[in-house]
């Protein structure tokens, strides 16, 4: 019994030892890693804490531009006409309803998401995150809107254009790519650039250009930039000339180099000579595509070139008496603007047209509008006979529209 | 309508406006007033009719004036100094 109890006595002072050291060890252990985990804790403090919770803010605004347009179309070659009318509620060229989403985090970063419901269904205008670097300098990449001019990123929203339709001949060019861009001072003007680099323009079988998204058909990338000036210092006046540039042919095919070379020049003036409110602007550019031969798609057995060099330009003038003193008067705003495209003769395409167009604007507020309109486009076809065209055939469309644009 | 069969045009108006611009420039030198030394206020009033109606202070919370900020920013370019004090001055 007494061996016995010495043993129990002895078995239990190991046991004690061993939960003491254990809980000792355990103790250390847990002491080692609450430190790791502090400094984790540290680290990961001071990363997140560029920004906090209420610095984050999503903001959802949009745009809706609707109506009617009723059109006259008159086809006239050698000596003979037809006419053709149509009219229609929600104006399918125009009708747009996009809302758009601003998620700002901090100072630093912006989202941007338009997504647009308009005659192509339910498409994307742009989808791209933006990063505030310096002063000077804003970086973004996703799909963009290419700076190329000034129409394209900064007027053809329909609340902000003074026409209800777009100037002919300026294509949308989104793509996919990276872009830098800022506004900097020099005393008293201001210059800005804006550059990007994107997938690209892909060469149509009928020589036209189009981009394609996310999926490149070369290697080469597009460049595209825009240089900008405000020489004055109240910034009533800003020029810009832009350059589009790359490769447009498909990798390992015929046209493999085949370049398309794009440039412009831009103008904005606004005055304000009271009562009035004085607006120009405009912008003037030429496309030009390396020569291809092209396969006439009525005889797919012969080809056809034809110099690809496209011309397209439009000034436009809107006079609004917005210091009236007279509330209603002061509301209504005239607009006109002149624009021609000339599409490469001998091409499936081909066209010199002039448009002439006329708007009173009623503004209901800042960023509503209801706009009586009026365009006259003529076109003198320069499609040549051997490709199946009419030259000189003349086509003159004129239109009435009413139209509703609101900005949210 | 035969004169705006002339495709040269637009192309002289644009340059004909340039060159005004340029002139304006030159007459405009002496009365300009540095970017830096003019209030949010001012600065407000002469960007943002550069594109579209102004907006009035009220129309949004300083929040979301911050946020408005930075995307009119790209949109016009302006410089980090002038958004700031639109921003500030939008916001009181
Ligand atoms: C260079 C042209 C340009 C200038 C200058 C400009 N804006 Fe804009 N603004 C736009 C465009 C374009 C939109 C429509 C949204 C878009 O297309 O991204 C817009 C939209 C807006 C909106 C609607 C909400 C939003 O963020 O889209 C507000 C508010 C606004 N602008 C305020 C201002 C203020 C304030 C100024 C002056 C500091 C200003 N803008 C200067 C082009 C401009």
């Amino acid at each position: 019994m007494q061996t016995l109890n010495k043993l129990t006595k002895r078995i239990m002072a190991i046991c004690l030892f061993a939960l003491i050291s254990t809980v000792t060890k355990a103790q250390e252990t847990t002491t080692v890693v609450d430190s790791s985990l502090l400094d984790r804790v540290n680290t990961l403090e001071k990363e997140a804490s560029y920004i906090k919770p209420e610095e984050s803010h999503l903001m959802a605004v949009g745009l809706l531009t609707f109506g009617y347009v009723s059109n006259k179309t008159t086809v006239t070659y050698n000596g003979s006409s037809s006419v053709s009318k149509t009219n229609s509620i929600g104006d399918a060229d125009h009708f747009e309803f996009s809302p758009m989403f601003l998620w700002r985090h901090g100072k630093k970063f912006l989202m941007e998401f338009e997504p647009s419901f308009n005659v192509d269904g339910v498409g994307v205008n742009w989808a791209v995150a933006s990063y505030y670097a310096t002063p000077g300098l804003i970086l973004r990449g996703g799909y963009l809107v290419l700076p190329f001019g000034t129409y394209n990123k900064r007027l053809a929203a329909g609340w902000i254009n003074k026409l209800a339709s777009d100037p002919e001949g300026i294509a949308d060019a989104s793509d996919f790519g990276v872009e830098a861009e800022g506004g900097i001072q020099a005393g008293t003007t201001k210059w800005s650039y804006d550059f990007a680099l994107s997938n690209g323009m892909q060469l149509q079988p009928d020589g036209t250009t189009q981009f394609i998204g996310i999926t490149d058909n070369n290697k080469n990338k597009l460049f595209t930039g825009r240089i900008g000036f405000l020489p004055l210092a109240n910034s009533s006046i800003e020029v810009g000339a832009s350059l589009m540039t790359g490769k447009v042919g498909d990798a390992g095919l015929k046209y493999q180099n085949a370049n398309a070379t794009l440039w412009a020049l831009d103008l904005n003036l606004v005055e304000n000579l009271s009562p009035f409110q004085l607006n120009i602007k405009g912008q003037y550019s030429e496309a030009k595509v390396d020569n291809a031969e092209y396969t006439d798609p009525n005889n797919p057995t012969n080809t056809y070139t034809f110099n690809n060099h496209t011309k397209t330009g439009y000034i436009m003038a809107a006079l609004r008496p917005m210091f009236s003193q007279n509330d209603f008067v002061k509301n209504f705003e005239l607009a006109a603007r002149f624009g021609n495209y000339t599409t490469p003769a001998n091409s499936l395409w081909g066209t010199k047209d002039n448009s002439l167009a006329f708007s009173l604007n009623y503004w209901m507020n800042w960023r509503t509008v209801v706009r009586f309109s009026y365009e006259a486009i003529k076109g003198t076809s320069t499609v040549s006979q051997s490709l199946g065209g009419n030259p000189g055939e003349i086509t003159k469309s004129n239109s009435a529209y009413i139209q509703f644009c609101i900005e949210l | 309508m035969k004169i705006l069969n002339n495709k040269k045009l637009t192309i002289l108006s644009i340059l004909v406006l340039m060159i005004g611009s340029m002139m304006l420039v030159l007459n405009s030198c002496t009365a300009s007033q540095k970017i830096s030394m003019k209030s949010g206020a001012q600065l407000w009033a002469e960007n943002c009719q550069r594109c579209h109606n102004t907006p009035s202070p009220s129309t949004f919370t300083p929040e979301q004036w911050e946020t408005v900020g930075m995307h009119m920013q790209s949109r016009a370019l302006l410089t980090e100094t002038e958004k700031n004090k639109i921003v500030e001055f939008l916001s009181q």
